[in-house]
């Protein structure tokens, strides 16, 4: 979906995008169910610069070479204001298999590579923190081969981008209940974050076996620990004493601006419950392997249409 | 010459893409018009025994129209759905209750509700008011709850253990504390902002979040869509 903005530079209309592959079912789910008119008709000029144009296939690697990390800004945008932190909830994988008769593995395989593009993007575009659900505790539940699969594409994914987001200033965090994970796992992830905590560009934060509840368990669990230690006092414990303990304390902005849920489903499924008080929800049909970047533009451009007051006038 | 062309082959492609969402909002509409004169069948009877508890989030600025959400709230006592829970960040909700209730003829407040809200035989509406108050501050006093009544029972240690906390001791605290109200199942949000404002997020795990757009354009078929929408989701819980 474009938003209409006029006078519209031409600069980057000769610039074609790669085609994407399968792109036939994206909309906009709340699309009927607000009745004002989505559209802003400024005429304030965007002369964006063309950074770069990165031509990339599906299964490289976030930035194959130095200058294909880069996108160029899409004219759709306005330069201000972009959410500091995208949250993701990367739903369809397994939908997306079963439509086209494979099995769930491929479509997290297809997932994955829709995770690169969206790390390429955000990097590019000057988002701060990218947080993405990819695994929640009530997934366990699911069949051991496919948990298991999920677990190894983990390790392979970090292991194979680790290069990359150092060279690119990425730094990656993985929250979420770590006892269950697999020890190897575990390894990967604590080498990567050591490998990449002083990298700035990017955050991505990969929640992994996390729950939005128990996030919040473990938190009041750390205060009281700290009361036990004499830390802190019982008449001190207020909200932000508690937004401290909350996992996304490894960030700097541990609350998403804009939250991307996608397949359809109108729900936070137990994901970053206390940090979404005032986060834009932004539900896309669209399933994960099919979410690119037209579909990235869509949400950015309604996140900057929506008038955040934050409960003020 | 070239470049004036390619810019009006530009304006012509955003028109054209303009007019056709402008068309998908007119669809909208007169669907909704068509869904409040019962012209479309498959809205006329709706499987409301799946919602058992709705949430409904309003704009504390749109809050201040009480006739409107009477009107919403009259609406939902028509089609069947008894237990409503009412929020709005700034309390302007909670100030209304008794103008809320003056209005209302079969409503009750939750506090009066003795048994399981979600179970009571469904002649009257159970209202429950909330506000940011009832969110994150409501968190952090059953934490308190918790750890005060952790540290009676260390009598002589003091100590306090932190891993007795747990989400099912919380759950408990929470209504101790006064938060007694379930996980709803669908929460509408009526504002100009696609957020729910600072809904108690203890209680949202699960729920479908719809969009209704300002409570100025408050439409009784966008509400059955919704609603019926709803009965029509299958989640799967993570599986």
């Amino acid at each position: 979906m474009f938003s209409l903005r006029l006078p519209i530079p031409i600069e980057n209309t000769l610039i074609t995008p790669p085609p994407k592959s399968n792109n036939n079912n994206t909309y906009n789910s709340s699309l009927c169910a607000h009745s004002y008119s989505s559209y802003s008709h400024s005429q304030t000029n965007r002369f964006l610069t063309v950074r770069n144009v990165a031509l990339q296939k599906n299964g490289n690697s976030v930035g194959d070479s130095k200058d294909t990390m880069m996108q160029p800004f899409p004219e759709e945008l306005n330069a201000e204001p972009l959410p500091r932190h995208v949250a993701v909830i990367m739903d369809g994988n397994g939908r997306w298999a079963k439509m086209r008769n494979l099995m769930p593995s491929a479509g997290h395989q297809a997932g994955a590579e829709a995770l690169k593009e969206m790390v390429r993007l955000c990097a590019s575009w000057g988002i701060k923190v990218l947080t993405v659900f990819a695994f929640s505790t009530d997934n366990w539940v699911r069949p051991k081969v496919e948990v298991d699969f999920l677990m190894s594409l983990f390790e392979k994914t970090i292991n194979s981008e680790i290069d990359v987001f150092i060279r690119e200033g990425i730094r990656i965090s993985v929250i979420g209940d770590a006892s269950k994970l697999p020890s190897s796992l575990i390894r990967m992830i604590k080498y990567a974050e050591e490998r990449t905590k002083e990298n700035s560009r990017l955050q991505l934060i990969v929640a992994v076996s996390y729950s939005g509840k128990y996030d919040v368990v473990q938190a009041c669990r750390s205060v009281a620990k700290k009361v036990k230690d004499g830390i802190l006092d019982l008449e001190e414990i207020n909200e932000g004493i508690i937004e401290q303990e909350l996992e996304t304390n490894c960030t700097e902005f541990p609350n998403p601006d804009l939250l991307i849920r996608t397949s359809g489903e109108l729900r936070v499924s137990n994901f970053l419950l206390w940090q979404l008080a005032y986060t834009e929800l932004y539900f896309d049909g669209a399933l994960w392997p099919d979410f690119g970047k037209e579909e990235f533009v869509e949400a950015l451009s309604s996140f900057q249409q929506r008038k955040r007051r934050f409960g003020g006038r | 010459m070239g470049n004036v062309g390619l810019q009006l082959l530009w304006y012509f492609l955003h028109i054209l893409l303009s007019i056709w969402h402008s068309i998908l909002a007119i669809r909208c509409f007169i669907e909704s018009c068509f869904i409040t004169c019962g012209v479309l069948e498959k809205y006329k009877s709706l499987n409301i025994a799946k919602l058992r508890y709705l949430a409904i989030v309003i704009e504390s600025e749109d809050a201040h129209q009480t006739s409107k959400v009477v009107k919403l709230l009259q609406w939902l006592d028509s089609i069947g759905v008894k237990n409503v829970c009412l929020y709005d960040m700034n309390g302007v909700l909670k100030k209304s209750k008794e103008a809320i209730f003056g209005k209302l003829k079969n409503a009750k407040p939750i506090e009066e509700v003795n048994e399981a809200v979600t179970l009571h035989v469904p002649e009257h509406m159970t209202l429950e008011f909330v506000s940011y108050a009832d969110g994150k501050e409501a968190m952090v006093k059953a934490a308190n709850f918790i750890f005060v009544e952790n540290l009676k029972r260390q009598n002589f240690g003091g100590e306090i253990d932190g891993q007795v906390i747990s989400e099912p001791l919380l759950n408990e605290a929470l209504k101790v504390v006064g938060c007694k109200g379930p996980e709803p199942d669908l929460l509408l949000v009526y504002g100009p902002v696609r957020s729910h404002l600072g809904f108690p997020a203890w209680r949202i795990r699960y729920t479908e979040i719809v969009h209704m757009g300002s409570l100025n354009f408050l439409r009784y078929g966008s509400l059955i869509k919704a609603i019926y929408d709803f009965t029509k989701v299958h989640q799967n819980y993570g599986t």
